[in-house]
């Protein structure tokens, strides 16, 4: 792993064609007429949120005009799949208690769009004291205490001290990690610096104990080809200061990126005939893939335009707010 | 051990067994420990056996203090496998360090005797500063056993210099449920003066111990580790 610059062009690359699947991809992120009632979320809701949280970053931050327009016309199609909000206002009208409303909505908020029933259904949810019971998964919860700080809602728990008791923040002997608490780790990374748009936040002992193990980590899911994981890794890797650039790496993510931009979940390309099928095993590491080649893009401009001056770890278009999709 | 029938036990059975002479001798247990009593001169796999251990097959007589005093018959048993395998020109970097490491601990650990030991070989120590980690990582298990007090000072310098790139072996090694590697690696880190202490080395040694002991080269690596260097439990 070298320290600095990455390779620009692959990386670039890498984004465009999973960009330019996703967009062919369209219609498959479509939600169905029955998404408020019977339909499952993990095929509905949960891709279509991961669309808009990450194409949003890669349509603030990518510095190629052409690749940040292509991520906001999928962003923008997002939007307008929730019907520009209404969706949340059912789906909380439905299920007042449930987090995942409020986390999708702070993904569209953060970029300005709001719905004003949805915004006065969420003030009185989220003051509840029911709101403030501790929930099992605290990687979630940095989710939901992301999603208030986006939407603007009073924080229900100190971030601190619900960080402390991730699996990141507990800093777990290295060689313990199993898969379910690398997914754990990796989105504690990314509700903590909101998606990479605040480095800076990652504390100087964490970003210590990251930079050690996350090659280890990388090296053992490109081992087992499981793509998505290893992609939330480097991306990880690219919200560390002076973040280094593993060229190895990379060209194995490059490489199992197929020919249509499309990255499978795990292994080979999937060997189906059905949209569905592929669709689903393949929409999330796409993402991942042009999200965390975003991220790597930016950290190697920074590492060519030598250490910037005064917030030296924050990058264009951050916000204040961090967020939780169903990713 | 010593009874078996030469010639139905293959190596790997003997370099077991020997291992876990070695490793009960590190733990204080069983008899006094001689090399020559857990792989007898006149058997005809104690030469591969006794190269394959390197330095481990006298890692017993590092211990301070120790019971016994070492007798002439070790040193013929070593001489023997000096003998019977030297690294050829196209040995690889680990066959000549594990070769290099036995002479070591003939001069370290064995009296002199009639004639003096051979000067060690020419170790080359590139690929400690070249490889990258995960190649490194396994090489570096594989000469687990020259980890002992006073052997290979150089290497052990050269090495420090990659601790953090080791202590990642290590973790990929446990992950990969990869014992021997992992006890081997271990047993290095211990060794060096700064393994980072987030790896949590101390209970990674316990933990491949638990998991992985029943192969008595990985007891005898977790044993080292903690004989000669304090670490693990």
């Amino acid at each position: 792993m070298t320290g600095g610059r990455g390779d620009p062009g692959l990386l670039d690359r890498m984004v465009q064609r999973s960009l330019g699947w996703l967009e062919e991809a369209r219609p498959l992120f479509r939600l169905p007429s029955n998404v408020t009632t019977d339909a499952d979320p993990n095929l509905t809701l949960k891709p279509l949120g991961e669309l808009a949280e990450l194409t949003q970053l890669i349509g603030v931050l990518h510095p190629r005009e052409e690749i940040r327009t292509a991520a906001r016309g999928l962003f923008a199609f997002a939007w307008n799949e929730t019907r520009d909000g209404e969706l949340f206002a059912e789906l909380i009208r439905g299920e007042p208690f449930a987090t995942y409303p409020v986390e999708l909505y702070g993904v569209f908020t953060q970029a300005g769009l709001r719905h004003a029933e949805v915004d006065e259904l969420v003030h009185t949810t989220t003051r509840l004291r029911g709101w403030r019971v501790a929930r099992e998964d605290h990687t979630r919860t940095l989710g939901v205490l992301n999603a208030e700080r986006r939407i603007g809602l009073r924080q229900h728990a100190d971030f601190g001290a619900v960080l402390a008791l991730t699996g990141l923040g507990g800093l777990p002997e290295p060689w313990a990690l199993d898969r379910k608490s690398a997914y754990g780790v990796t989105h504690d990374v990314f509700h903590l610096t909101d998606w990479g748009r605040n480095r800076q936040r990652l504390p100087p002992e964490l970003a210590d104990y990251l930079r050690l193990w996350v090659p280890s980590w990388l090296e053992n899911w490109l081992e087992e080809q499981l793509w998505d994981l290893a992609g939330e890794l480097l991306a990880v890797t690219a919200c560390l200061p002076a973040a280094p650039y593993d060229p190895v790496a990379w060209q194995r993510l490059a490489d199992a990126q197929a020919a249509d931009g499309s990255v499978p979940e795990m292994g080979a390309a999937p060997a189906t005939g059905d949209p569905a099928e592929a669709f689903t095993a393949c929409y999330h590491s796409t993402l991942v893939t042009a999200f965390a080649a975003t991220l790597a893009r930016i950290a190697s401009d920074e590492a060519e335009a030598g250490p910037p001056a005064g917030d030296t770890a924050s990058v264009g278009g951050r916000t204040p707010c961090e967020s939780e999709t169903a990713l | 051990m010593a009874e078996q029938t030469q010639g139905a036990v293959p190596l790997s059975a003997v370099i077991a067994d020997a291992a876990t002479g070695v490793a009960l001798a590190l733990r204080g247990e069983g008899d006094p420990y001689a090399l020559s009593g857990i792989l007898r001169q006149s058997d005809a796999l104690t030469s591969a056996a006794v190269r394959v251990l390197g330095a481990d097959a006298l890692a017993p007589y590092a211990v301070e203090h120790r019971a016994a005093p070492v007798g002439a018959d070790d040193e013929a048993v070593v001489r023997q496998a000096l003998a019977a395998y030297p690294p050829g020109a196209d040995a690889s970097q680990v066959s000549v360090w594990s070769y290099r490491g036995l002479i070591e601990a003939s001069h370290a650990f064995l009296p002199a005797g009639a004639q003096p030991w051979p000067a060690p070989p020419e170790a080359e120590a590139a690929w400690v500063a070249g490889d990258p980690w995960p190649k490194l990582s396994h090489r570096v298990s594989q000469v687990a056993a020259l980890a002992l007090p006073g052997l290979a000072p150089g290497l052990a310098e050269q090495l420090a210099a990659r601790t953090d790139d080791l202590a990642r072996g290590f973790v990929r090694a446990v992950r990969r449920r990869d014992w021997l590697q992992a006890a081997g690696l271990g047993r290095w880190l211990a060794r060096l003066p700064d393994a980072p202490s987030t790896l949590g080395l101390d209970s990674g040694l316990a933990f491949i111990r638990q998991m992985g002991g029943a192969d008595p080269r990985v007891a005898l690596h977790v044993v080292a580790a903690q004989r000669f260097y304090g670490r693990g439990w």
